[in-house]
């Protein structure tokens, strides 16, 4: 950064400051429908960025329905058989969660490209499968209910425990954004030959990446588990929870935490008022705007400001400005 | 036992035998040719120093080690370096950040002092305005960010495939100069794939001579140039 931004950089963190506050001091002054909204933009929002942190490397995933809904099954499964508290079962469902996917990761990620993606796919639908058929355990199609769920379900207390979740997440996506990890990803995703020549091990970097985002993607699937109280085979594992993260990653722009961040809001507020307004066309008209904006900027909303952004500084300082 | 050696060192793709028994060796401060036909192998051999690819047999010794099954990170923390000759640059990151890699990871350095001795190296090889994207590079530029992040991963070994291509005969010199004086600088053993003869001419002692996989003449380029089975790979006669 440099001189020439401080002025609209202050003005970014104003912004994010008022955000802070607004999210923050939210229960304060909305209903309890609004609440049930905001927790459910925190818990897509959680799944985008994570799924956002993977494909910085290059490595499409169409699997978070899959872990989210190993999660959640981990979540109910711990807390009923094992009597794990409800808050604990997040930090049971990442740490297990991780560990799979750390050890799946060590096979798939020898693939690239399309080969990758699909084997993800392919994975939520064995992880659905097993939980479906081992009825004697998990309850088969009828799912299982969560003994107790975290606060008793207070509305407050539970929009409180998603935010602090969505804080860590992005905490941690911007530590990947800034740091080291930042400039493996890159590379590995840019040119891999090139990565590996300056000296970067992809196999280790991609699998922490996919360990740790699948990790994010089972918590917030346990937490899911917590709002609800109960986890299903059709609900836990539900192809929506991969498509509309995925969306909302791509309408907001990749490669940056804040692309998801805005797609999720945007897409999901729009989501609700549609449905007031267009009952039973609203999904129609949702897959149209998101159509529309991603044929309109192919680098998202986030994206395409940024850009937008830069090439007027450049302009404005036109000789030997710094980047 | 300093240098980089390969001792009978082969790779065959299918029936393609791609590099066919070569025993090549690379001291530390010297610059060597390394030129041939198009097909001759030159970039398969740079591969398998670098161990993008593991060989079918023979060996590679670096500083007296096996470093056969070494993988190509590794190689990089060890000091092999090299450029490429399809240059492809981290699109995503700027000038400084792609000379930043090899420091990050192969020199295990932290960020401040990875874009710190980045823009050192960088500026001592002329680049400037470092915060540029790489698409907003000329093709001197490009050329000397490749040597720039060659030379990040502290490398003792450095190959170079086909730098010059792409520069006028002022660029060309300036590379030449360049190498030079990295070469010396900082005792740096130099491997050069090249097609152009005159460049080869001024800038190494020793040339090895590749064709169909195999070393067909190695010596000084006045040598070798006159060597019949040299002039018969390049002109396709048979000897």
């Amino acid at each position: 950064m440099n001189r020439a931004t401080t002025g609209a950089s202050r003005r970014v963190i104003a912004i994010c400051i008022a955000a802070a506050v607004l999210t923050a001091g939210f229960p304060l002054f909305a209903g309890p429908y609004a609440q049930t909204i905001a927790r459910s933009i925190l818990t897509y929002m959680m799944l985008a960025i994570s799924w956002d942190m993977l494909i910085r490397s290059g490595q499409l995933s169409f699997g978070i329905a899959g872990f989210f809904g190993l999660g959640g099954y981990t979540a109910a499964i711990t807390a009923k058989y094992l009597g794990v508290p409800p808050i604990l079962t997040l930090l049971v469902a990442a740490l297990v969660v991780g560990l799979v996917a750390a050890l799946i990761g060590m096979v798939v990620l020898r693939l690239r490209g399309m080969y990758f993606a699909i084997v993800t796919l392919a994975l939520a639908e064995i992880f659905r499968i097993v939980m479906h058929n081992w009825s004697g355990f998990t309850g088969g199609a009828s799912g299982m209910l969560l003994p107790r769920t975290a606060f008793n379900g207070d509305s407050t207390a539970t929009y409180a425990m998603m935010l602090v979740m969505t804080a860590v997440v992005i905490a941690l996506s911007e530590w990947f954004r800034r740091g080291r990890v930042h400039y493996a990803l890159t590379a590995i995703r840019d040119n891999e030959i090139g990565a590996m020549s300056a000296g970067i091990d992809i196999y280790r970097y991609l699998i922490v990446v996919f360990a740790v985002t699948s990790a994010i993607q089972g918590a917030v699937g346990a937490g899911y588990a917590q709002l609800f109280g109960f986890v299903t085979p059709e609900s836990s594992f539900n192809v929506n929870v991969t498509l509309v993260p995925l969306a909302m990653a791509l309408l907001g722009g990749m490669y940056g935490t804040w692309g998801p961040v805005v797609g999720t809001v945007l897409l999901g507020v729009l989501g609700e008022y549609l449905k007031l307004i267009v009952p039973y066309g609203h999904l129609l008209v949702y897959g149209i705007i998101i159509v529309l904006v991603i044929l309109g900027m192919p680098a998202g909303i986030v994206g395409t400001v940024q850009r937008s952004f830069k090439n007027g500084r450049r302009s404005r300082v036109a000789a030997g400005g710094v980047e | 036992m300093t240098g980089l050696h390969t001792q009978g060192l082969t790779i065959r793709f299918g029936g393609l035998t791609a590099v066919d028994k070569i025993d090549l060796s690379l001291e530390p401060g010297e610059i060597v040719g390394i030129i041939g036909p198009n097909g001759a192998g030159k970039t398969t051999l740079i591969n398998l120093l670098a161990g993008i690819y593991t060989p079918t047999a023979g060996r590679v010794i670096f500083n007296g080690e096996d470093i056969t099954a070494v993988p190509a990170h590794i190689r990089a923390v060890l000091g092999i370096a090299r450029t490429f000759q399809l240059i492809k640059p981290l699109e995503h990151l700027n000038l400084i950040e792609n000379v930043m890699t090899g420091l990050l990871f192969a020199g295990k350095r932290s960020l401040r002092e990875a874009r710190r001795a980045a823009g050192e190296l960088c500026t001592s090889l002329g680049l400037e305005d470092l915060g540029r994207p790489t698409e907003r590079l000329t093709v001197l530029e490009i050329k000397k960010m490749e040597i720039a992040k060659a030379l990040a991963v502290e490398p003792s070994m450095l190959f170079l495939d086909e730098v010059m291509a792409g520069l006028n005969s002022a660029e060309t010199l300036e590379i030449i100069a360049m190498i030079h004086t990295i070469a010396a600088e900082r005792n740096l053993g130099v491997g050069v794939v090249e097609h152009v003869m005159g460049v080869i001419k001024t800038l190494t002692r020793r040339v090895v001579v590749l064709d169909g996989g195999g070393v067909i003449a190695t010596g000084p380029y006045e040598t070798v140039a006159r060597d019949p089975r040299v002039v018969a790979a390049y002109l396709g006669a048979s000897v």
